[in-house]
């Protein structure tokens, strides 16, 4: 989402004269890399949709039983040294967005200086190292499975953050670790139906973003944990509960306790893969809390995969929880039966769901791969899953099959 | 069909040992080097990008061959256990997220040969018919 942000486009700028600069270098060092998938996945669910992320208009299921628009994207990246010590990188990314179309936007735009070869500071548009695969999260060739775990990926899934990192990379003995922490703010547009049943656009802001990561290499093992917290703000609920703060100090504190204006969300997540080359094991956990209507929730997953050659099947088995309570008692006041039943909509508000996953990856060719991938998904009693454009016959629990083919490439 | 397809994933197997067994690849500094050994490990965190140093604290600049070649298949198989198809994933993590470019590459062992013998940082592999006087034979612990 390419906003209107003085900042960027000053920095977009300074880039791309950092760019021509290092063209008209006698050492430059300008590499131009591209990702890609084409994907298609089908969902033996017709009343509601598989979206790659809340951020998408349409999925699989609902809007088509068949969909190429929930994994497919293309993103091409400029990469420029300008000096060994400053580099300049941007990145733009076409994929489906809030309001169904694939207009590229720059997913990352930002100038890194050295420091130290240890020590590096960047600016700009960065991407958000949040959980262990999150800052390649849309590069399909780069992940195992077709797409990142929803169970814990679902958790923060905005991928960029405007501002600044730091990161500190050092060794002890033949552990590599690296520290970084990010700050920053972003805006993320996601598509909902109205209470007239229109489709409308609302906007998740989040500011003083901070997420404290670490990044732990030794021989086959990896070991990742982050801290992050946000504040978020979705303007279009703040009329619901200014219903409520019209109660007096009963009504406010219920709108305080479940409101989304400028509320912290705290996360933690943990993160292991361990790698021997022929097979590996990577798991993730993650729990993210906040005093809204949201709540808290866990979200873990676990995968295998074993290297046949250039055949990689894998199997996953993954989990999402809300841990809040889903029913509250509101005001209780006469007359305010509806309101509170509404509260209640958005507090029963459901996604736990257990996913059992199998696929293979097929290397065939350099930069390729084909991954086919079956998710089995139950959701809990009463839970909505992932699902997005529930029509009305939807009914929430049962179970979901995801079928998927993904052609991933590199260049 | 089973059958098959098992038949074809042998013949796959194979032929992909057939082609990592043919190459005798070699890793090579500058005989100007004070490099003598090196473990797994710090071999795989230079060529990996982990490490931009060698053991003693000096730069090291590692050099692959190109993708398609035998010595890279053999290098990589034999000396880090990888096949390039994971080698391709490890660096697309790190080019897409900004945190590195993978080793420049040279054409031939002719190529690596030269380039290692004038850098005294530089790291290389080649085929061991291409070892001179210029270059050091580096062991592997």
């Amino acid at each position: 989402m390419l906003r209107k942000q003085p900042h960027l486009k000053v920095l977009v700028t300074l880039l791309a004269c950092g760019l021509s600069m290092a063209a008209q270098a006698a050492t430059p060092s300008l590499s131009l890399d591209g990702f890609g998938t084409l994907g298609a996945v089908y969902s033996d669910e017709a009343r509601a949709d598989h979206t790659s992320s809340i951020f998408a208009a349409r999925g699989a299921g609902y809007s088509s039983d068949w969909s190429a628009e929930v994994d497919s994207r293309l993103g091409l990246q400029l990469s420029a040294e300008v000096t060994p010590r400053l580099s300049g990188v941007v990145q733009a990314i076409s994929e489906q967005r809030y309001d169904g179309s694939y207009q590229p936007t720059i997913e990352w735009a930002n100038l890194k200086y050295h420091v130290t070869p240890d020590l590096s500071v960047r600016a700009g548009r960065l991407m958000l190292p949040v959980f262990m695969n999150a800052e390649y999260r849309k590069v399909g060739y780069a992940l195992p499975w077709v797409r990142t775990p929803q169970e814990v990926y679902s958790s923060i899934p905005i991928s960029n953050i405007d501002g600044v990192d730091i990161s500190y990379r050092f060794r002890l003995g033949e552990v590599n670790n690296t520290l970084r922490a990010t700050y920053g703010q972003t805006t993320g547009k996601f598509p909902y139906i109205d209470q007239n049943g229109e489709r409308a656009t609302g906007a998740a802001v989040a500011r003083e973003g901070f997420t404290l990561g670490n990044n732990l290499e030794w021989q086959n093992l990896r070991l990742f944990t982050a801290y992050t917290h946000y504040r978020l703000s979705i303007e279009e609920l703040t009329p619901f509960f200014d219903i409520y703060r019209a109660f007096g100090p009963d009504g406010e504190a219920i709108a305080d306790r479940y409101d989304m204006n400028d509320k912290r969300f705290d996360v933690f997540s943990l993160g292991a893969n361990y790698d021997t080359g022929n097979w590996f094991v990577m798991g993730e956990w993650t729990q993210s809390s906040s005093r809204t209507f949201v709540g808290d929730s866990r979200g873990w997953y676990i995968t295998h995969g074993y290297r046949l050659g250039s055949i990689t099947p894998y199997v996953t088995y993954a989990r999402h929880s809300k841990r809040s309570p889903t029913s509250v008692a509101g005001l209780s006041q006469p007359g305010t039966e509806v309101l509170d039943a509404t509260l209640n909509y958005f507090t029963a508000y459901q996604d736990s769901q257990t996913r059992f996953s199998l696929g293979a990856r097929w290397d065939f060719a350099r930069g390729m791969n084909l991954k086919a991938q079956i998710d089995h998904i139950d959701l809990d009693a009463g839970s909505n899953g992932y699902l997005t454009n529930r029509n009305p016959a939807f009914e929430p629990g049962g179970s979901v099959n995801l079928f998927s083919l993904a052609l991933d490439f590199v260049f | 069909m089973t059958s098959r397809l098992t038949r074809l994933g042998f013949s796959l197997l194979i032929l992909l040992s057939a082609n990592v067994s043919l190459a005798d690849v070699v890793l090579v500094v500058s005989a100007k080097s004070p490099v003598h050994i090196l473990t797994r490990n710090e071999l795989a965190d230079i060529y990996l990008g982990r490490n931009s140093r060698f053991p003693n604290g000096q730069p090291a600049v590692p050099v692959d061959q190109r993708e398609s070649s035998a010595d890279y298949v053999a290098f990589y198989r034999h000396y880090l256990g990888q096949t390039p198809a994971q080698i391709k994933m490890h660096w697309s993590r790190l080019i897409f997220t900004g945190r590195g470019q993978p080793p420049r590459s040279l054409p031939s062992s002719r190529a690596v040969a030269d380039f290692v013998a004038e850098h005294a940082q530089a790291i290389g592999y080649l085929d061991d018919a291409y070892l001179d006087e210029r270059l050091r034979r580096v062991s592997i612990e």
